[in-house]
């Protein structure tokens, strides 16, 4: 059949084939883009660094050596491997066991009813919305060993005697970098376990109350199980997260004292990075790999609630066929149960605690960001006091100053922190664009046709790419990129970025699309929408606040992020902020610490700034697109 | 069981007055109705008695005894909740075991207990299902169940059967009412729905705006309406209401009618006649409903035959003089007739 372009549109009545039970050309269209990217992007890379950890590396001659499971198995013979796994488990029990705990006591203040709830709720997102590399910088000065700031504050308590390296010792180092890691981590399972209480009907707790249930067994009987299936995804999220953890390390202790926090993660970037031994870092990094996934299988199935059978399935049983004894009623006893305390007293015993909770969870999220800007304003040789203070001797904006206007400063770290904001900015809003545009075609077919098995799949390939740490893609990246040269070049950093931005944002916009009755499709179609201007002229603008978060979302995952910056940039051309604030460290020169200080305290202006004006975007992001299986 | 007197009570939420100086005395193992339209504070009401609101002022007493302090776990009262509230995570017999678990009964008590009451309410074939797995008629069940397995002396229900089809609505009520006349147990009912609390109840409370407008029998609360709003609200279709100087009355009344006792023709009984245009005729099965326009006003009248009549003809409706109410325009309160 033939149409010219001036004819008139004549309806031809061609047997066409019945398209019964099969999506239609254009979903696998709008998931198609995605799909070929991440295949691009985090199949090939991950094939190659598998290949990689089976050959033997000369970084000199350029030489592979095919050697199969050989640096599996020295993986296995060395010694640093075990001791690394250990420290690994031990880190990763207590991080994930002080998040979840921490995070449902945060999620059942925040979800009653008091002055300054949403107030708090936006400070308790500010730990997690840092870059962690500010976080480190943040901790690393409050426990550092002479000068820091714990030392100060037990010197101003008139407890010097108490102050030590707080980092000295092996085996503190590694809790208190677990402890970072929960003040990082915390506010996440706190917004998970907000969002799963608010969906909990009120009655619940009405009727136990009514049932004679006091607060306690009400937490254990009603709240916990309710929170189950949440508890599952944040414990998921949160193992994941703590086996991955880098940049705090990086910044507080690089893997020391001797080898006292070096991780599997850490072991791995010091092997690929430090001793170019490509191929065992690649095996070290996939063992890492296969073990967090690993442990996500072991959660679902331990944790996953069993679906109750539906309610026709099950035939009920013919009653009163057969003549019975009719069970007896029991007089139960009244019952009289006596409080302990006054009901008044308790009352006002329950809000006296109440109160001292919400002011010790504001302490704990606020209070090391206050410290964080006090410092940037104090003027830099007060950091090196001897003894130590917390009080500055004077507030200035010297550091603000250097760094900015790079006035009155010979530090060179100092004057590439604009360009590196720039950087940061620039980044951040092409990937950001880039890969929401794209996720949001990608979400509406995942969101639409999930029942479809291509679809189902290939979301669960998509949900299973951010169970791989970003350090078993930076090493392939890095080989791969050195021979495109695509080192130190803004398309490098956004291909880099797009592999975790990407399934984030296309799980994002599912969420949102989900939440779109069908209906509305239909009614477009029956007034005369082809698909695509359906999908332009009536969905986009409706999941227009999806978009919303997920670009903001995006953008401070992008503005966050660090080990892809500082592998795959070398000059300030591209440098991200967070790479320049490491640099400071580097650099070791006391008097940058001020500079550092500022730099650090401008990093984290944005994420503050979202906390307290995009919190809803914030919070729907960690919800649905990080989390969201 | 036990009775109920509810004296002065307020509540207020800071500036709102939500529940207006009630008075209530409710005897012994009688089945009372809250009823009166969404916002009322019915619901509320029912929340202090159980305890779960705390009141601003007044008194509470169960069986003389003041309550009002009490938290409502020391009460001993159970309540239904419209949407059942069952515990998704349990049993059907965990969950109506929960409020003896929770009183430290033997376990062997608890059996016997959770075995009567499904037996009470047929649910013995659910015991072991997840409250997910049931219908929701059954949920309805195992609710009820939950509440009365430990002998309160006070059975609470909120708007129970409003989440259930119709049919399913009709039949529940009556196993409701059967079951409370087995235990011989009190039962506050809160509902919307005038037909069920007509229906249910020993005495209807009508409410509205937080002010108790009516207490008394169901048939009292129909023929002897307190006020205009209670006329307007107890029945199906809605009592007719005309300006006084429309009928021949006094100007500052207004005349109600029920439609049921407002039929064609001005036969001889009838000395209260209206005429106007027939605008519509619904059919309602084994009687029509006739709109007539008269003076402004649609007026709803029901015959039995309709032969003979088509919209847009002038009828003539009339009304025995026992069926006409007289109201204050201004107040609403219903007044004696007088010429």
């Amino acid at each position: 059949m033939t149409l010219t372009a001036d004819a008139p549109k004549i309806d031809i009545v061609a047997p066409r084939r019945r398209r019964v039970g099969t999506a239609p050309a254009f979903a696998y269209l709008t998931v198609a883009p995605v799909l070929v990217l991440m295949v691009l992007i985090v199949g090939i890379p991950l094939l190659y660094s598998l290949y990689l950890s089976f050959n033997s590396t000369n970084p000199i001659t350029k030489k592979w050596i095919f050697v199969g499971f050989a640096n599996y198995s020295r993986v296995f013979q060395n010694a640093d491997f075990w001791a690394a796994l250990g420290r690994t488990a031990y880190f990763s029990v207590l991080a994930v066991v002080g998040t979840t705990v921490l995070g449902i006591i945060f999620a059942l203040v925040l979800n009653q009813r008091f002055f300054g709830r949403g107030l708090l709720r936006s400070v308790v997102l500010i730990p997690w919305a840092m870059a962690p590399v500010s976080i480190g910088v943040l901790w690393s000065f409050i426990y550092a060993g002479n000068f820091g700031l714990l030392n100060g504050l037990l010197h101003d308590l008139g407890l010097g005697s108490l102050a030590t390296a707080w980092f000295g010792d092996g085996f503190r180092a590694l809790n208190l970098v677990a402890i970072t890691q929960i003040w990082n981590q915390a506010p996440l399972t706190a917004l998970m376990m907000l969002s799963a209480l608010q969906s909990m009907p009120g009655n619940l707790h009405r009727a136990a109350i009514l049932d004679g249930a006091g607060p306690v067994r009400r937490f254990f009987s009603i709240t916990l199980p309710w929170l189950k299936s949440s508890l599952l995804f944040s414990t998921i999220v949160s193992t994941i997260n703590a086996l991955m953890t880098f940049d705090i390390i990086w910044i507080m202790t690089r893997g020391g004292p001797g080898a006292a926090t070096t991780t599997l993660s850490w072991l791995g970037y010091v092997q690929s990075f430090q001793f170019l031994r490509f191929g065992e870092g690649a095996a070290t990094l996939y063992l890492l790999t296969m073990l967090s996934l690993a442990l996500a299988v072991l959660y679902f199935f331990v944790l996953s609630p069993k679906k109750p059978k539906p309610a026709s399935e099950i035939p009920g049983k013919p009653v009163a066929t057969i003549p019975r004894v009719r069970p007896a009623m029991v007089v139960i006893p009244p019952w009289n149960m006596r409080p302990l305390i006054h009901p008044t007293t308790q009352r006002n015993l329950t809000r006296v605690f109440f109160g001292i909770g919400v002011l010790a969870i504001f302490v704990w999220s606020f209070l090391p960001v206050a410290i964080l800007i006090m410092i940037s304003l104090s003027p830099p040789t007060d950091l090196i006091r001897t003894p130590p203070s917390v009080f500055p001797s004077s507030l200035t904006l010297e550091n603000y100053r250097m760094v900015l206007m790079a006035e009155g400063t010979t530090s060179v770290q100092a004057q590439r922190v604009p360009v590196a904001l720039f950087n940061s900015f620039v980044i951040g809003a092409i990937v950001s664009l880039i890969n929401v545009a794209l996720g949001t075609f990608a979400g509406y077919g995942f969101a639409r046709y999930a029942n479809r098995r291509f679809f189902a799949v290939s979301l669960w390939a998509l949900l299973l790419t951010r169970m791989v740490p970003a350090l078993t893609l930076v090493l392939p990246f890095f080989i791969l990129f050195r021979s495109m040269g695509l080192i130190d070049t803004y398309l490098g950093v956004i291909i880099a970025y797009s592999t975790i931005l990407m399934p984030l944002a296309a799980w994002m916009m599912k969420a949102s699309f989900e939440n779109l009755p069908a209906s509305l499709e239909r009614a477009a179609q029956i007034d005369g929408c082809s698909r695509w201007t359906m999908f332009i002229k009536v969905l986009v603008p409706i999941v227009r606040p999806g978009i919303i978060a997920a670009v903001i979302f995006c953008f401070l995952v992008s503005w966050n992020e660090f080990l892809f910056a500082m592998i795959l940039t070398t000059t300030m051309k591209t440098q991200t902020i967070p790479v320049i604030i490491a640099g400071f460290l580097n650099q070791a020169r006391f008097y940058e610490y001020g500079p550092m200080f500022a730099a650090s305290v401008l990093a984290i202006l944005p994420p503050i700034a979202i906390a307290f004006f995009f919190q809803r975007y914030l919070v729907q992001g960690a919800l649905s697109g990080a989390v969201k299986g | 069981m036990s009775s109920i007197n509810i004296a002065g009570l307020n509540k207020r939420y800071g500036q709102t007055h939500v529940l207006k100086g009630l008075d209530l005395s409710i005897k012994n193992g009688e089945f009372i109705s809250f009823l009166g339209p969404s916002g009322c504070g019915k619901s509320t009401l029912l929340f202090c008695i159980a305890g779960l609101e705390e009141i601003s002022d007044g008194s509470i007493r169960f069986d003389g005894r003041e309550i009002s302090d009490l938290g409502p776990r020391e009460r001993n009262i159970a309540l239904v909740f419209q949407d059942y509230a069952l515990y998704p995570h349990m049993t059907v017999r965990d969950n109506i075991a929960f409020p003896l678990r929770q009183q430290k009964i033997d376990a062997a008590t608890i059996a016997k207990q959770v075995a009567w009451a499904a037996d009470v309410l047929g649910i013995q074939a659910l015991l072991d299902r997840l409250p997910a797995a049931l219908s929701g008629g059954q949920r309805q069940r195992v609710a009820v169940g939950r509440a009365i397995v430990r002998n309160p002396s006070v059975l609470l229900m909120d708007e129970p059967l409003s989440n259930l089809d119709a049919s399913l609505r009709v039949h529940m009520r009556t196993e409701i009412r059967r079951l409370q006349k087995e235990l011989g147990i009190t039962v506050i009912f809160v509902t919307h729905d005038q037909e069920e609390a007509m229906v249910l109840s020993d005495r209807i409370a009508v409410m509205n705006n937080g002010v108790l407008q009516q207490f008394a029998a169901p048939m009292d609360v129909y023929s002897r309406p307190a006020n205009r709003f209670v006329a307007g609200f107890i029945g199906s279709p809605q009592m007719n209401f005309l300006p006084g100087d429309l009928c021949g009355g006094a100007a500052d009344h207004v005349v109600g009618v029920r439609p049921h006792d407002l039929k064609p023709g001005n036969g001889i009984a009838n000395p209260f006649t209206l005429s106007g245009e027939l605008v519509l005729v619904e059919p309602a099965g084994p009687f029509q409903f006739l709109d007539i326009a008269i003076g402004g006003h649609i007026v709803r009248a029901t015959c039995t035959d309709i032969a003979g009549l088509s919209p847009g003809e002038t009828i003539t409706v009339g009304a025995s003089p026992e069926a006409l109410r007289y109201f204050n325009a201004d107040t609403g309160a219903r007044v004696s007739h007088s010429r």
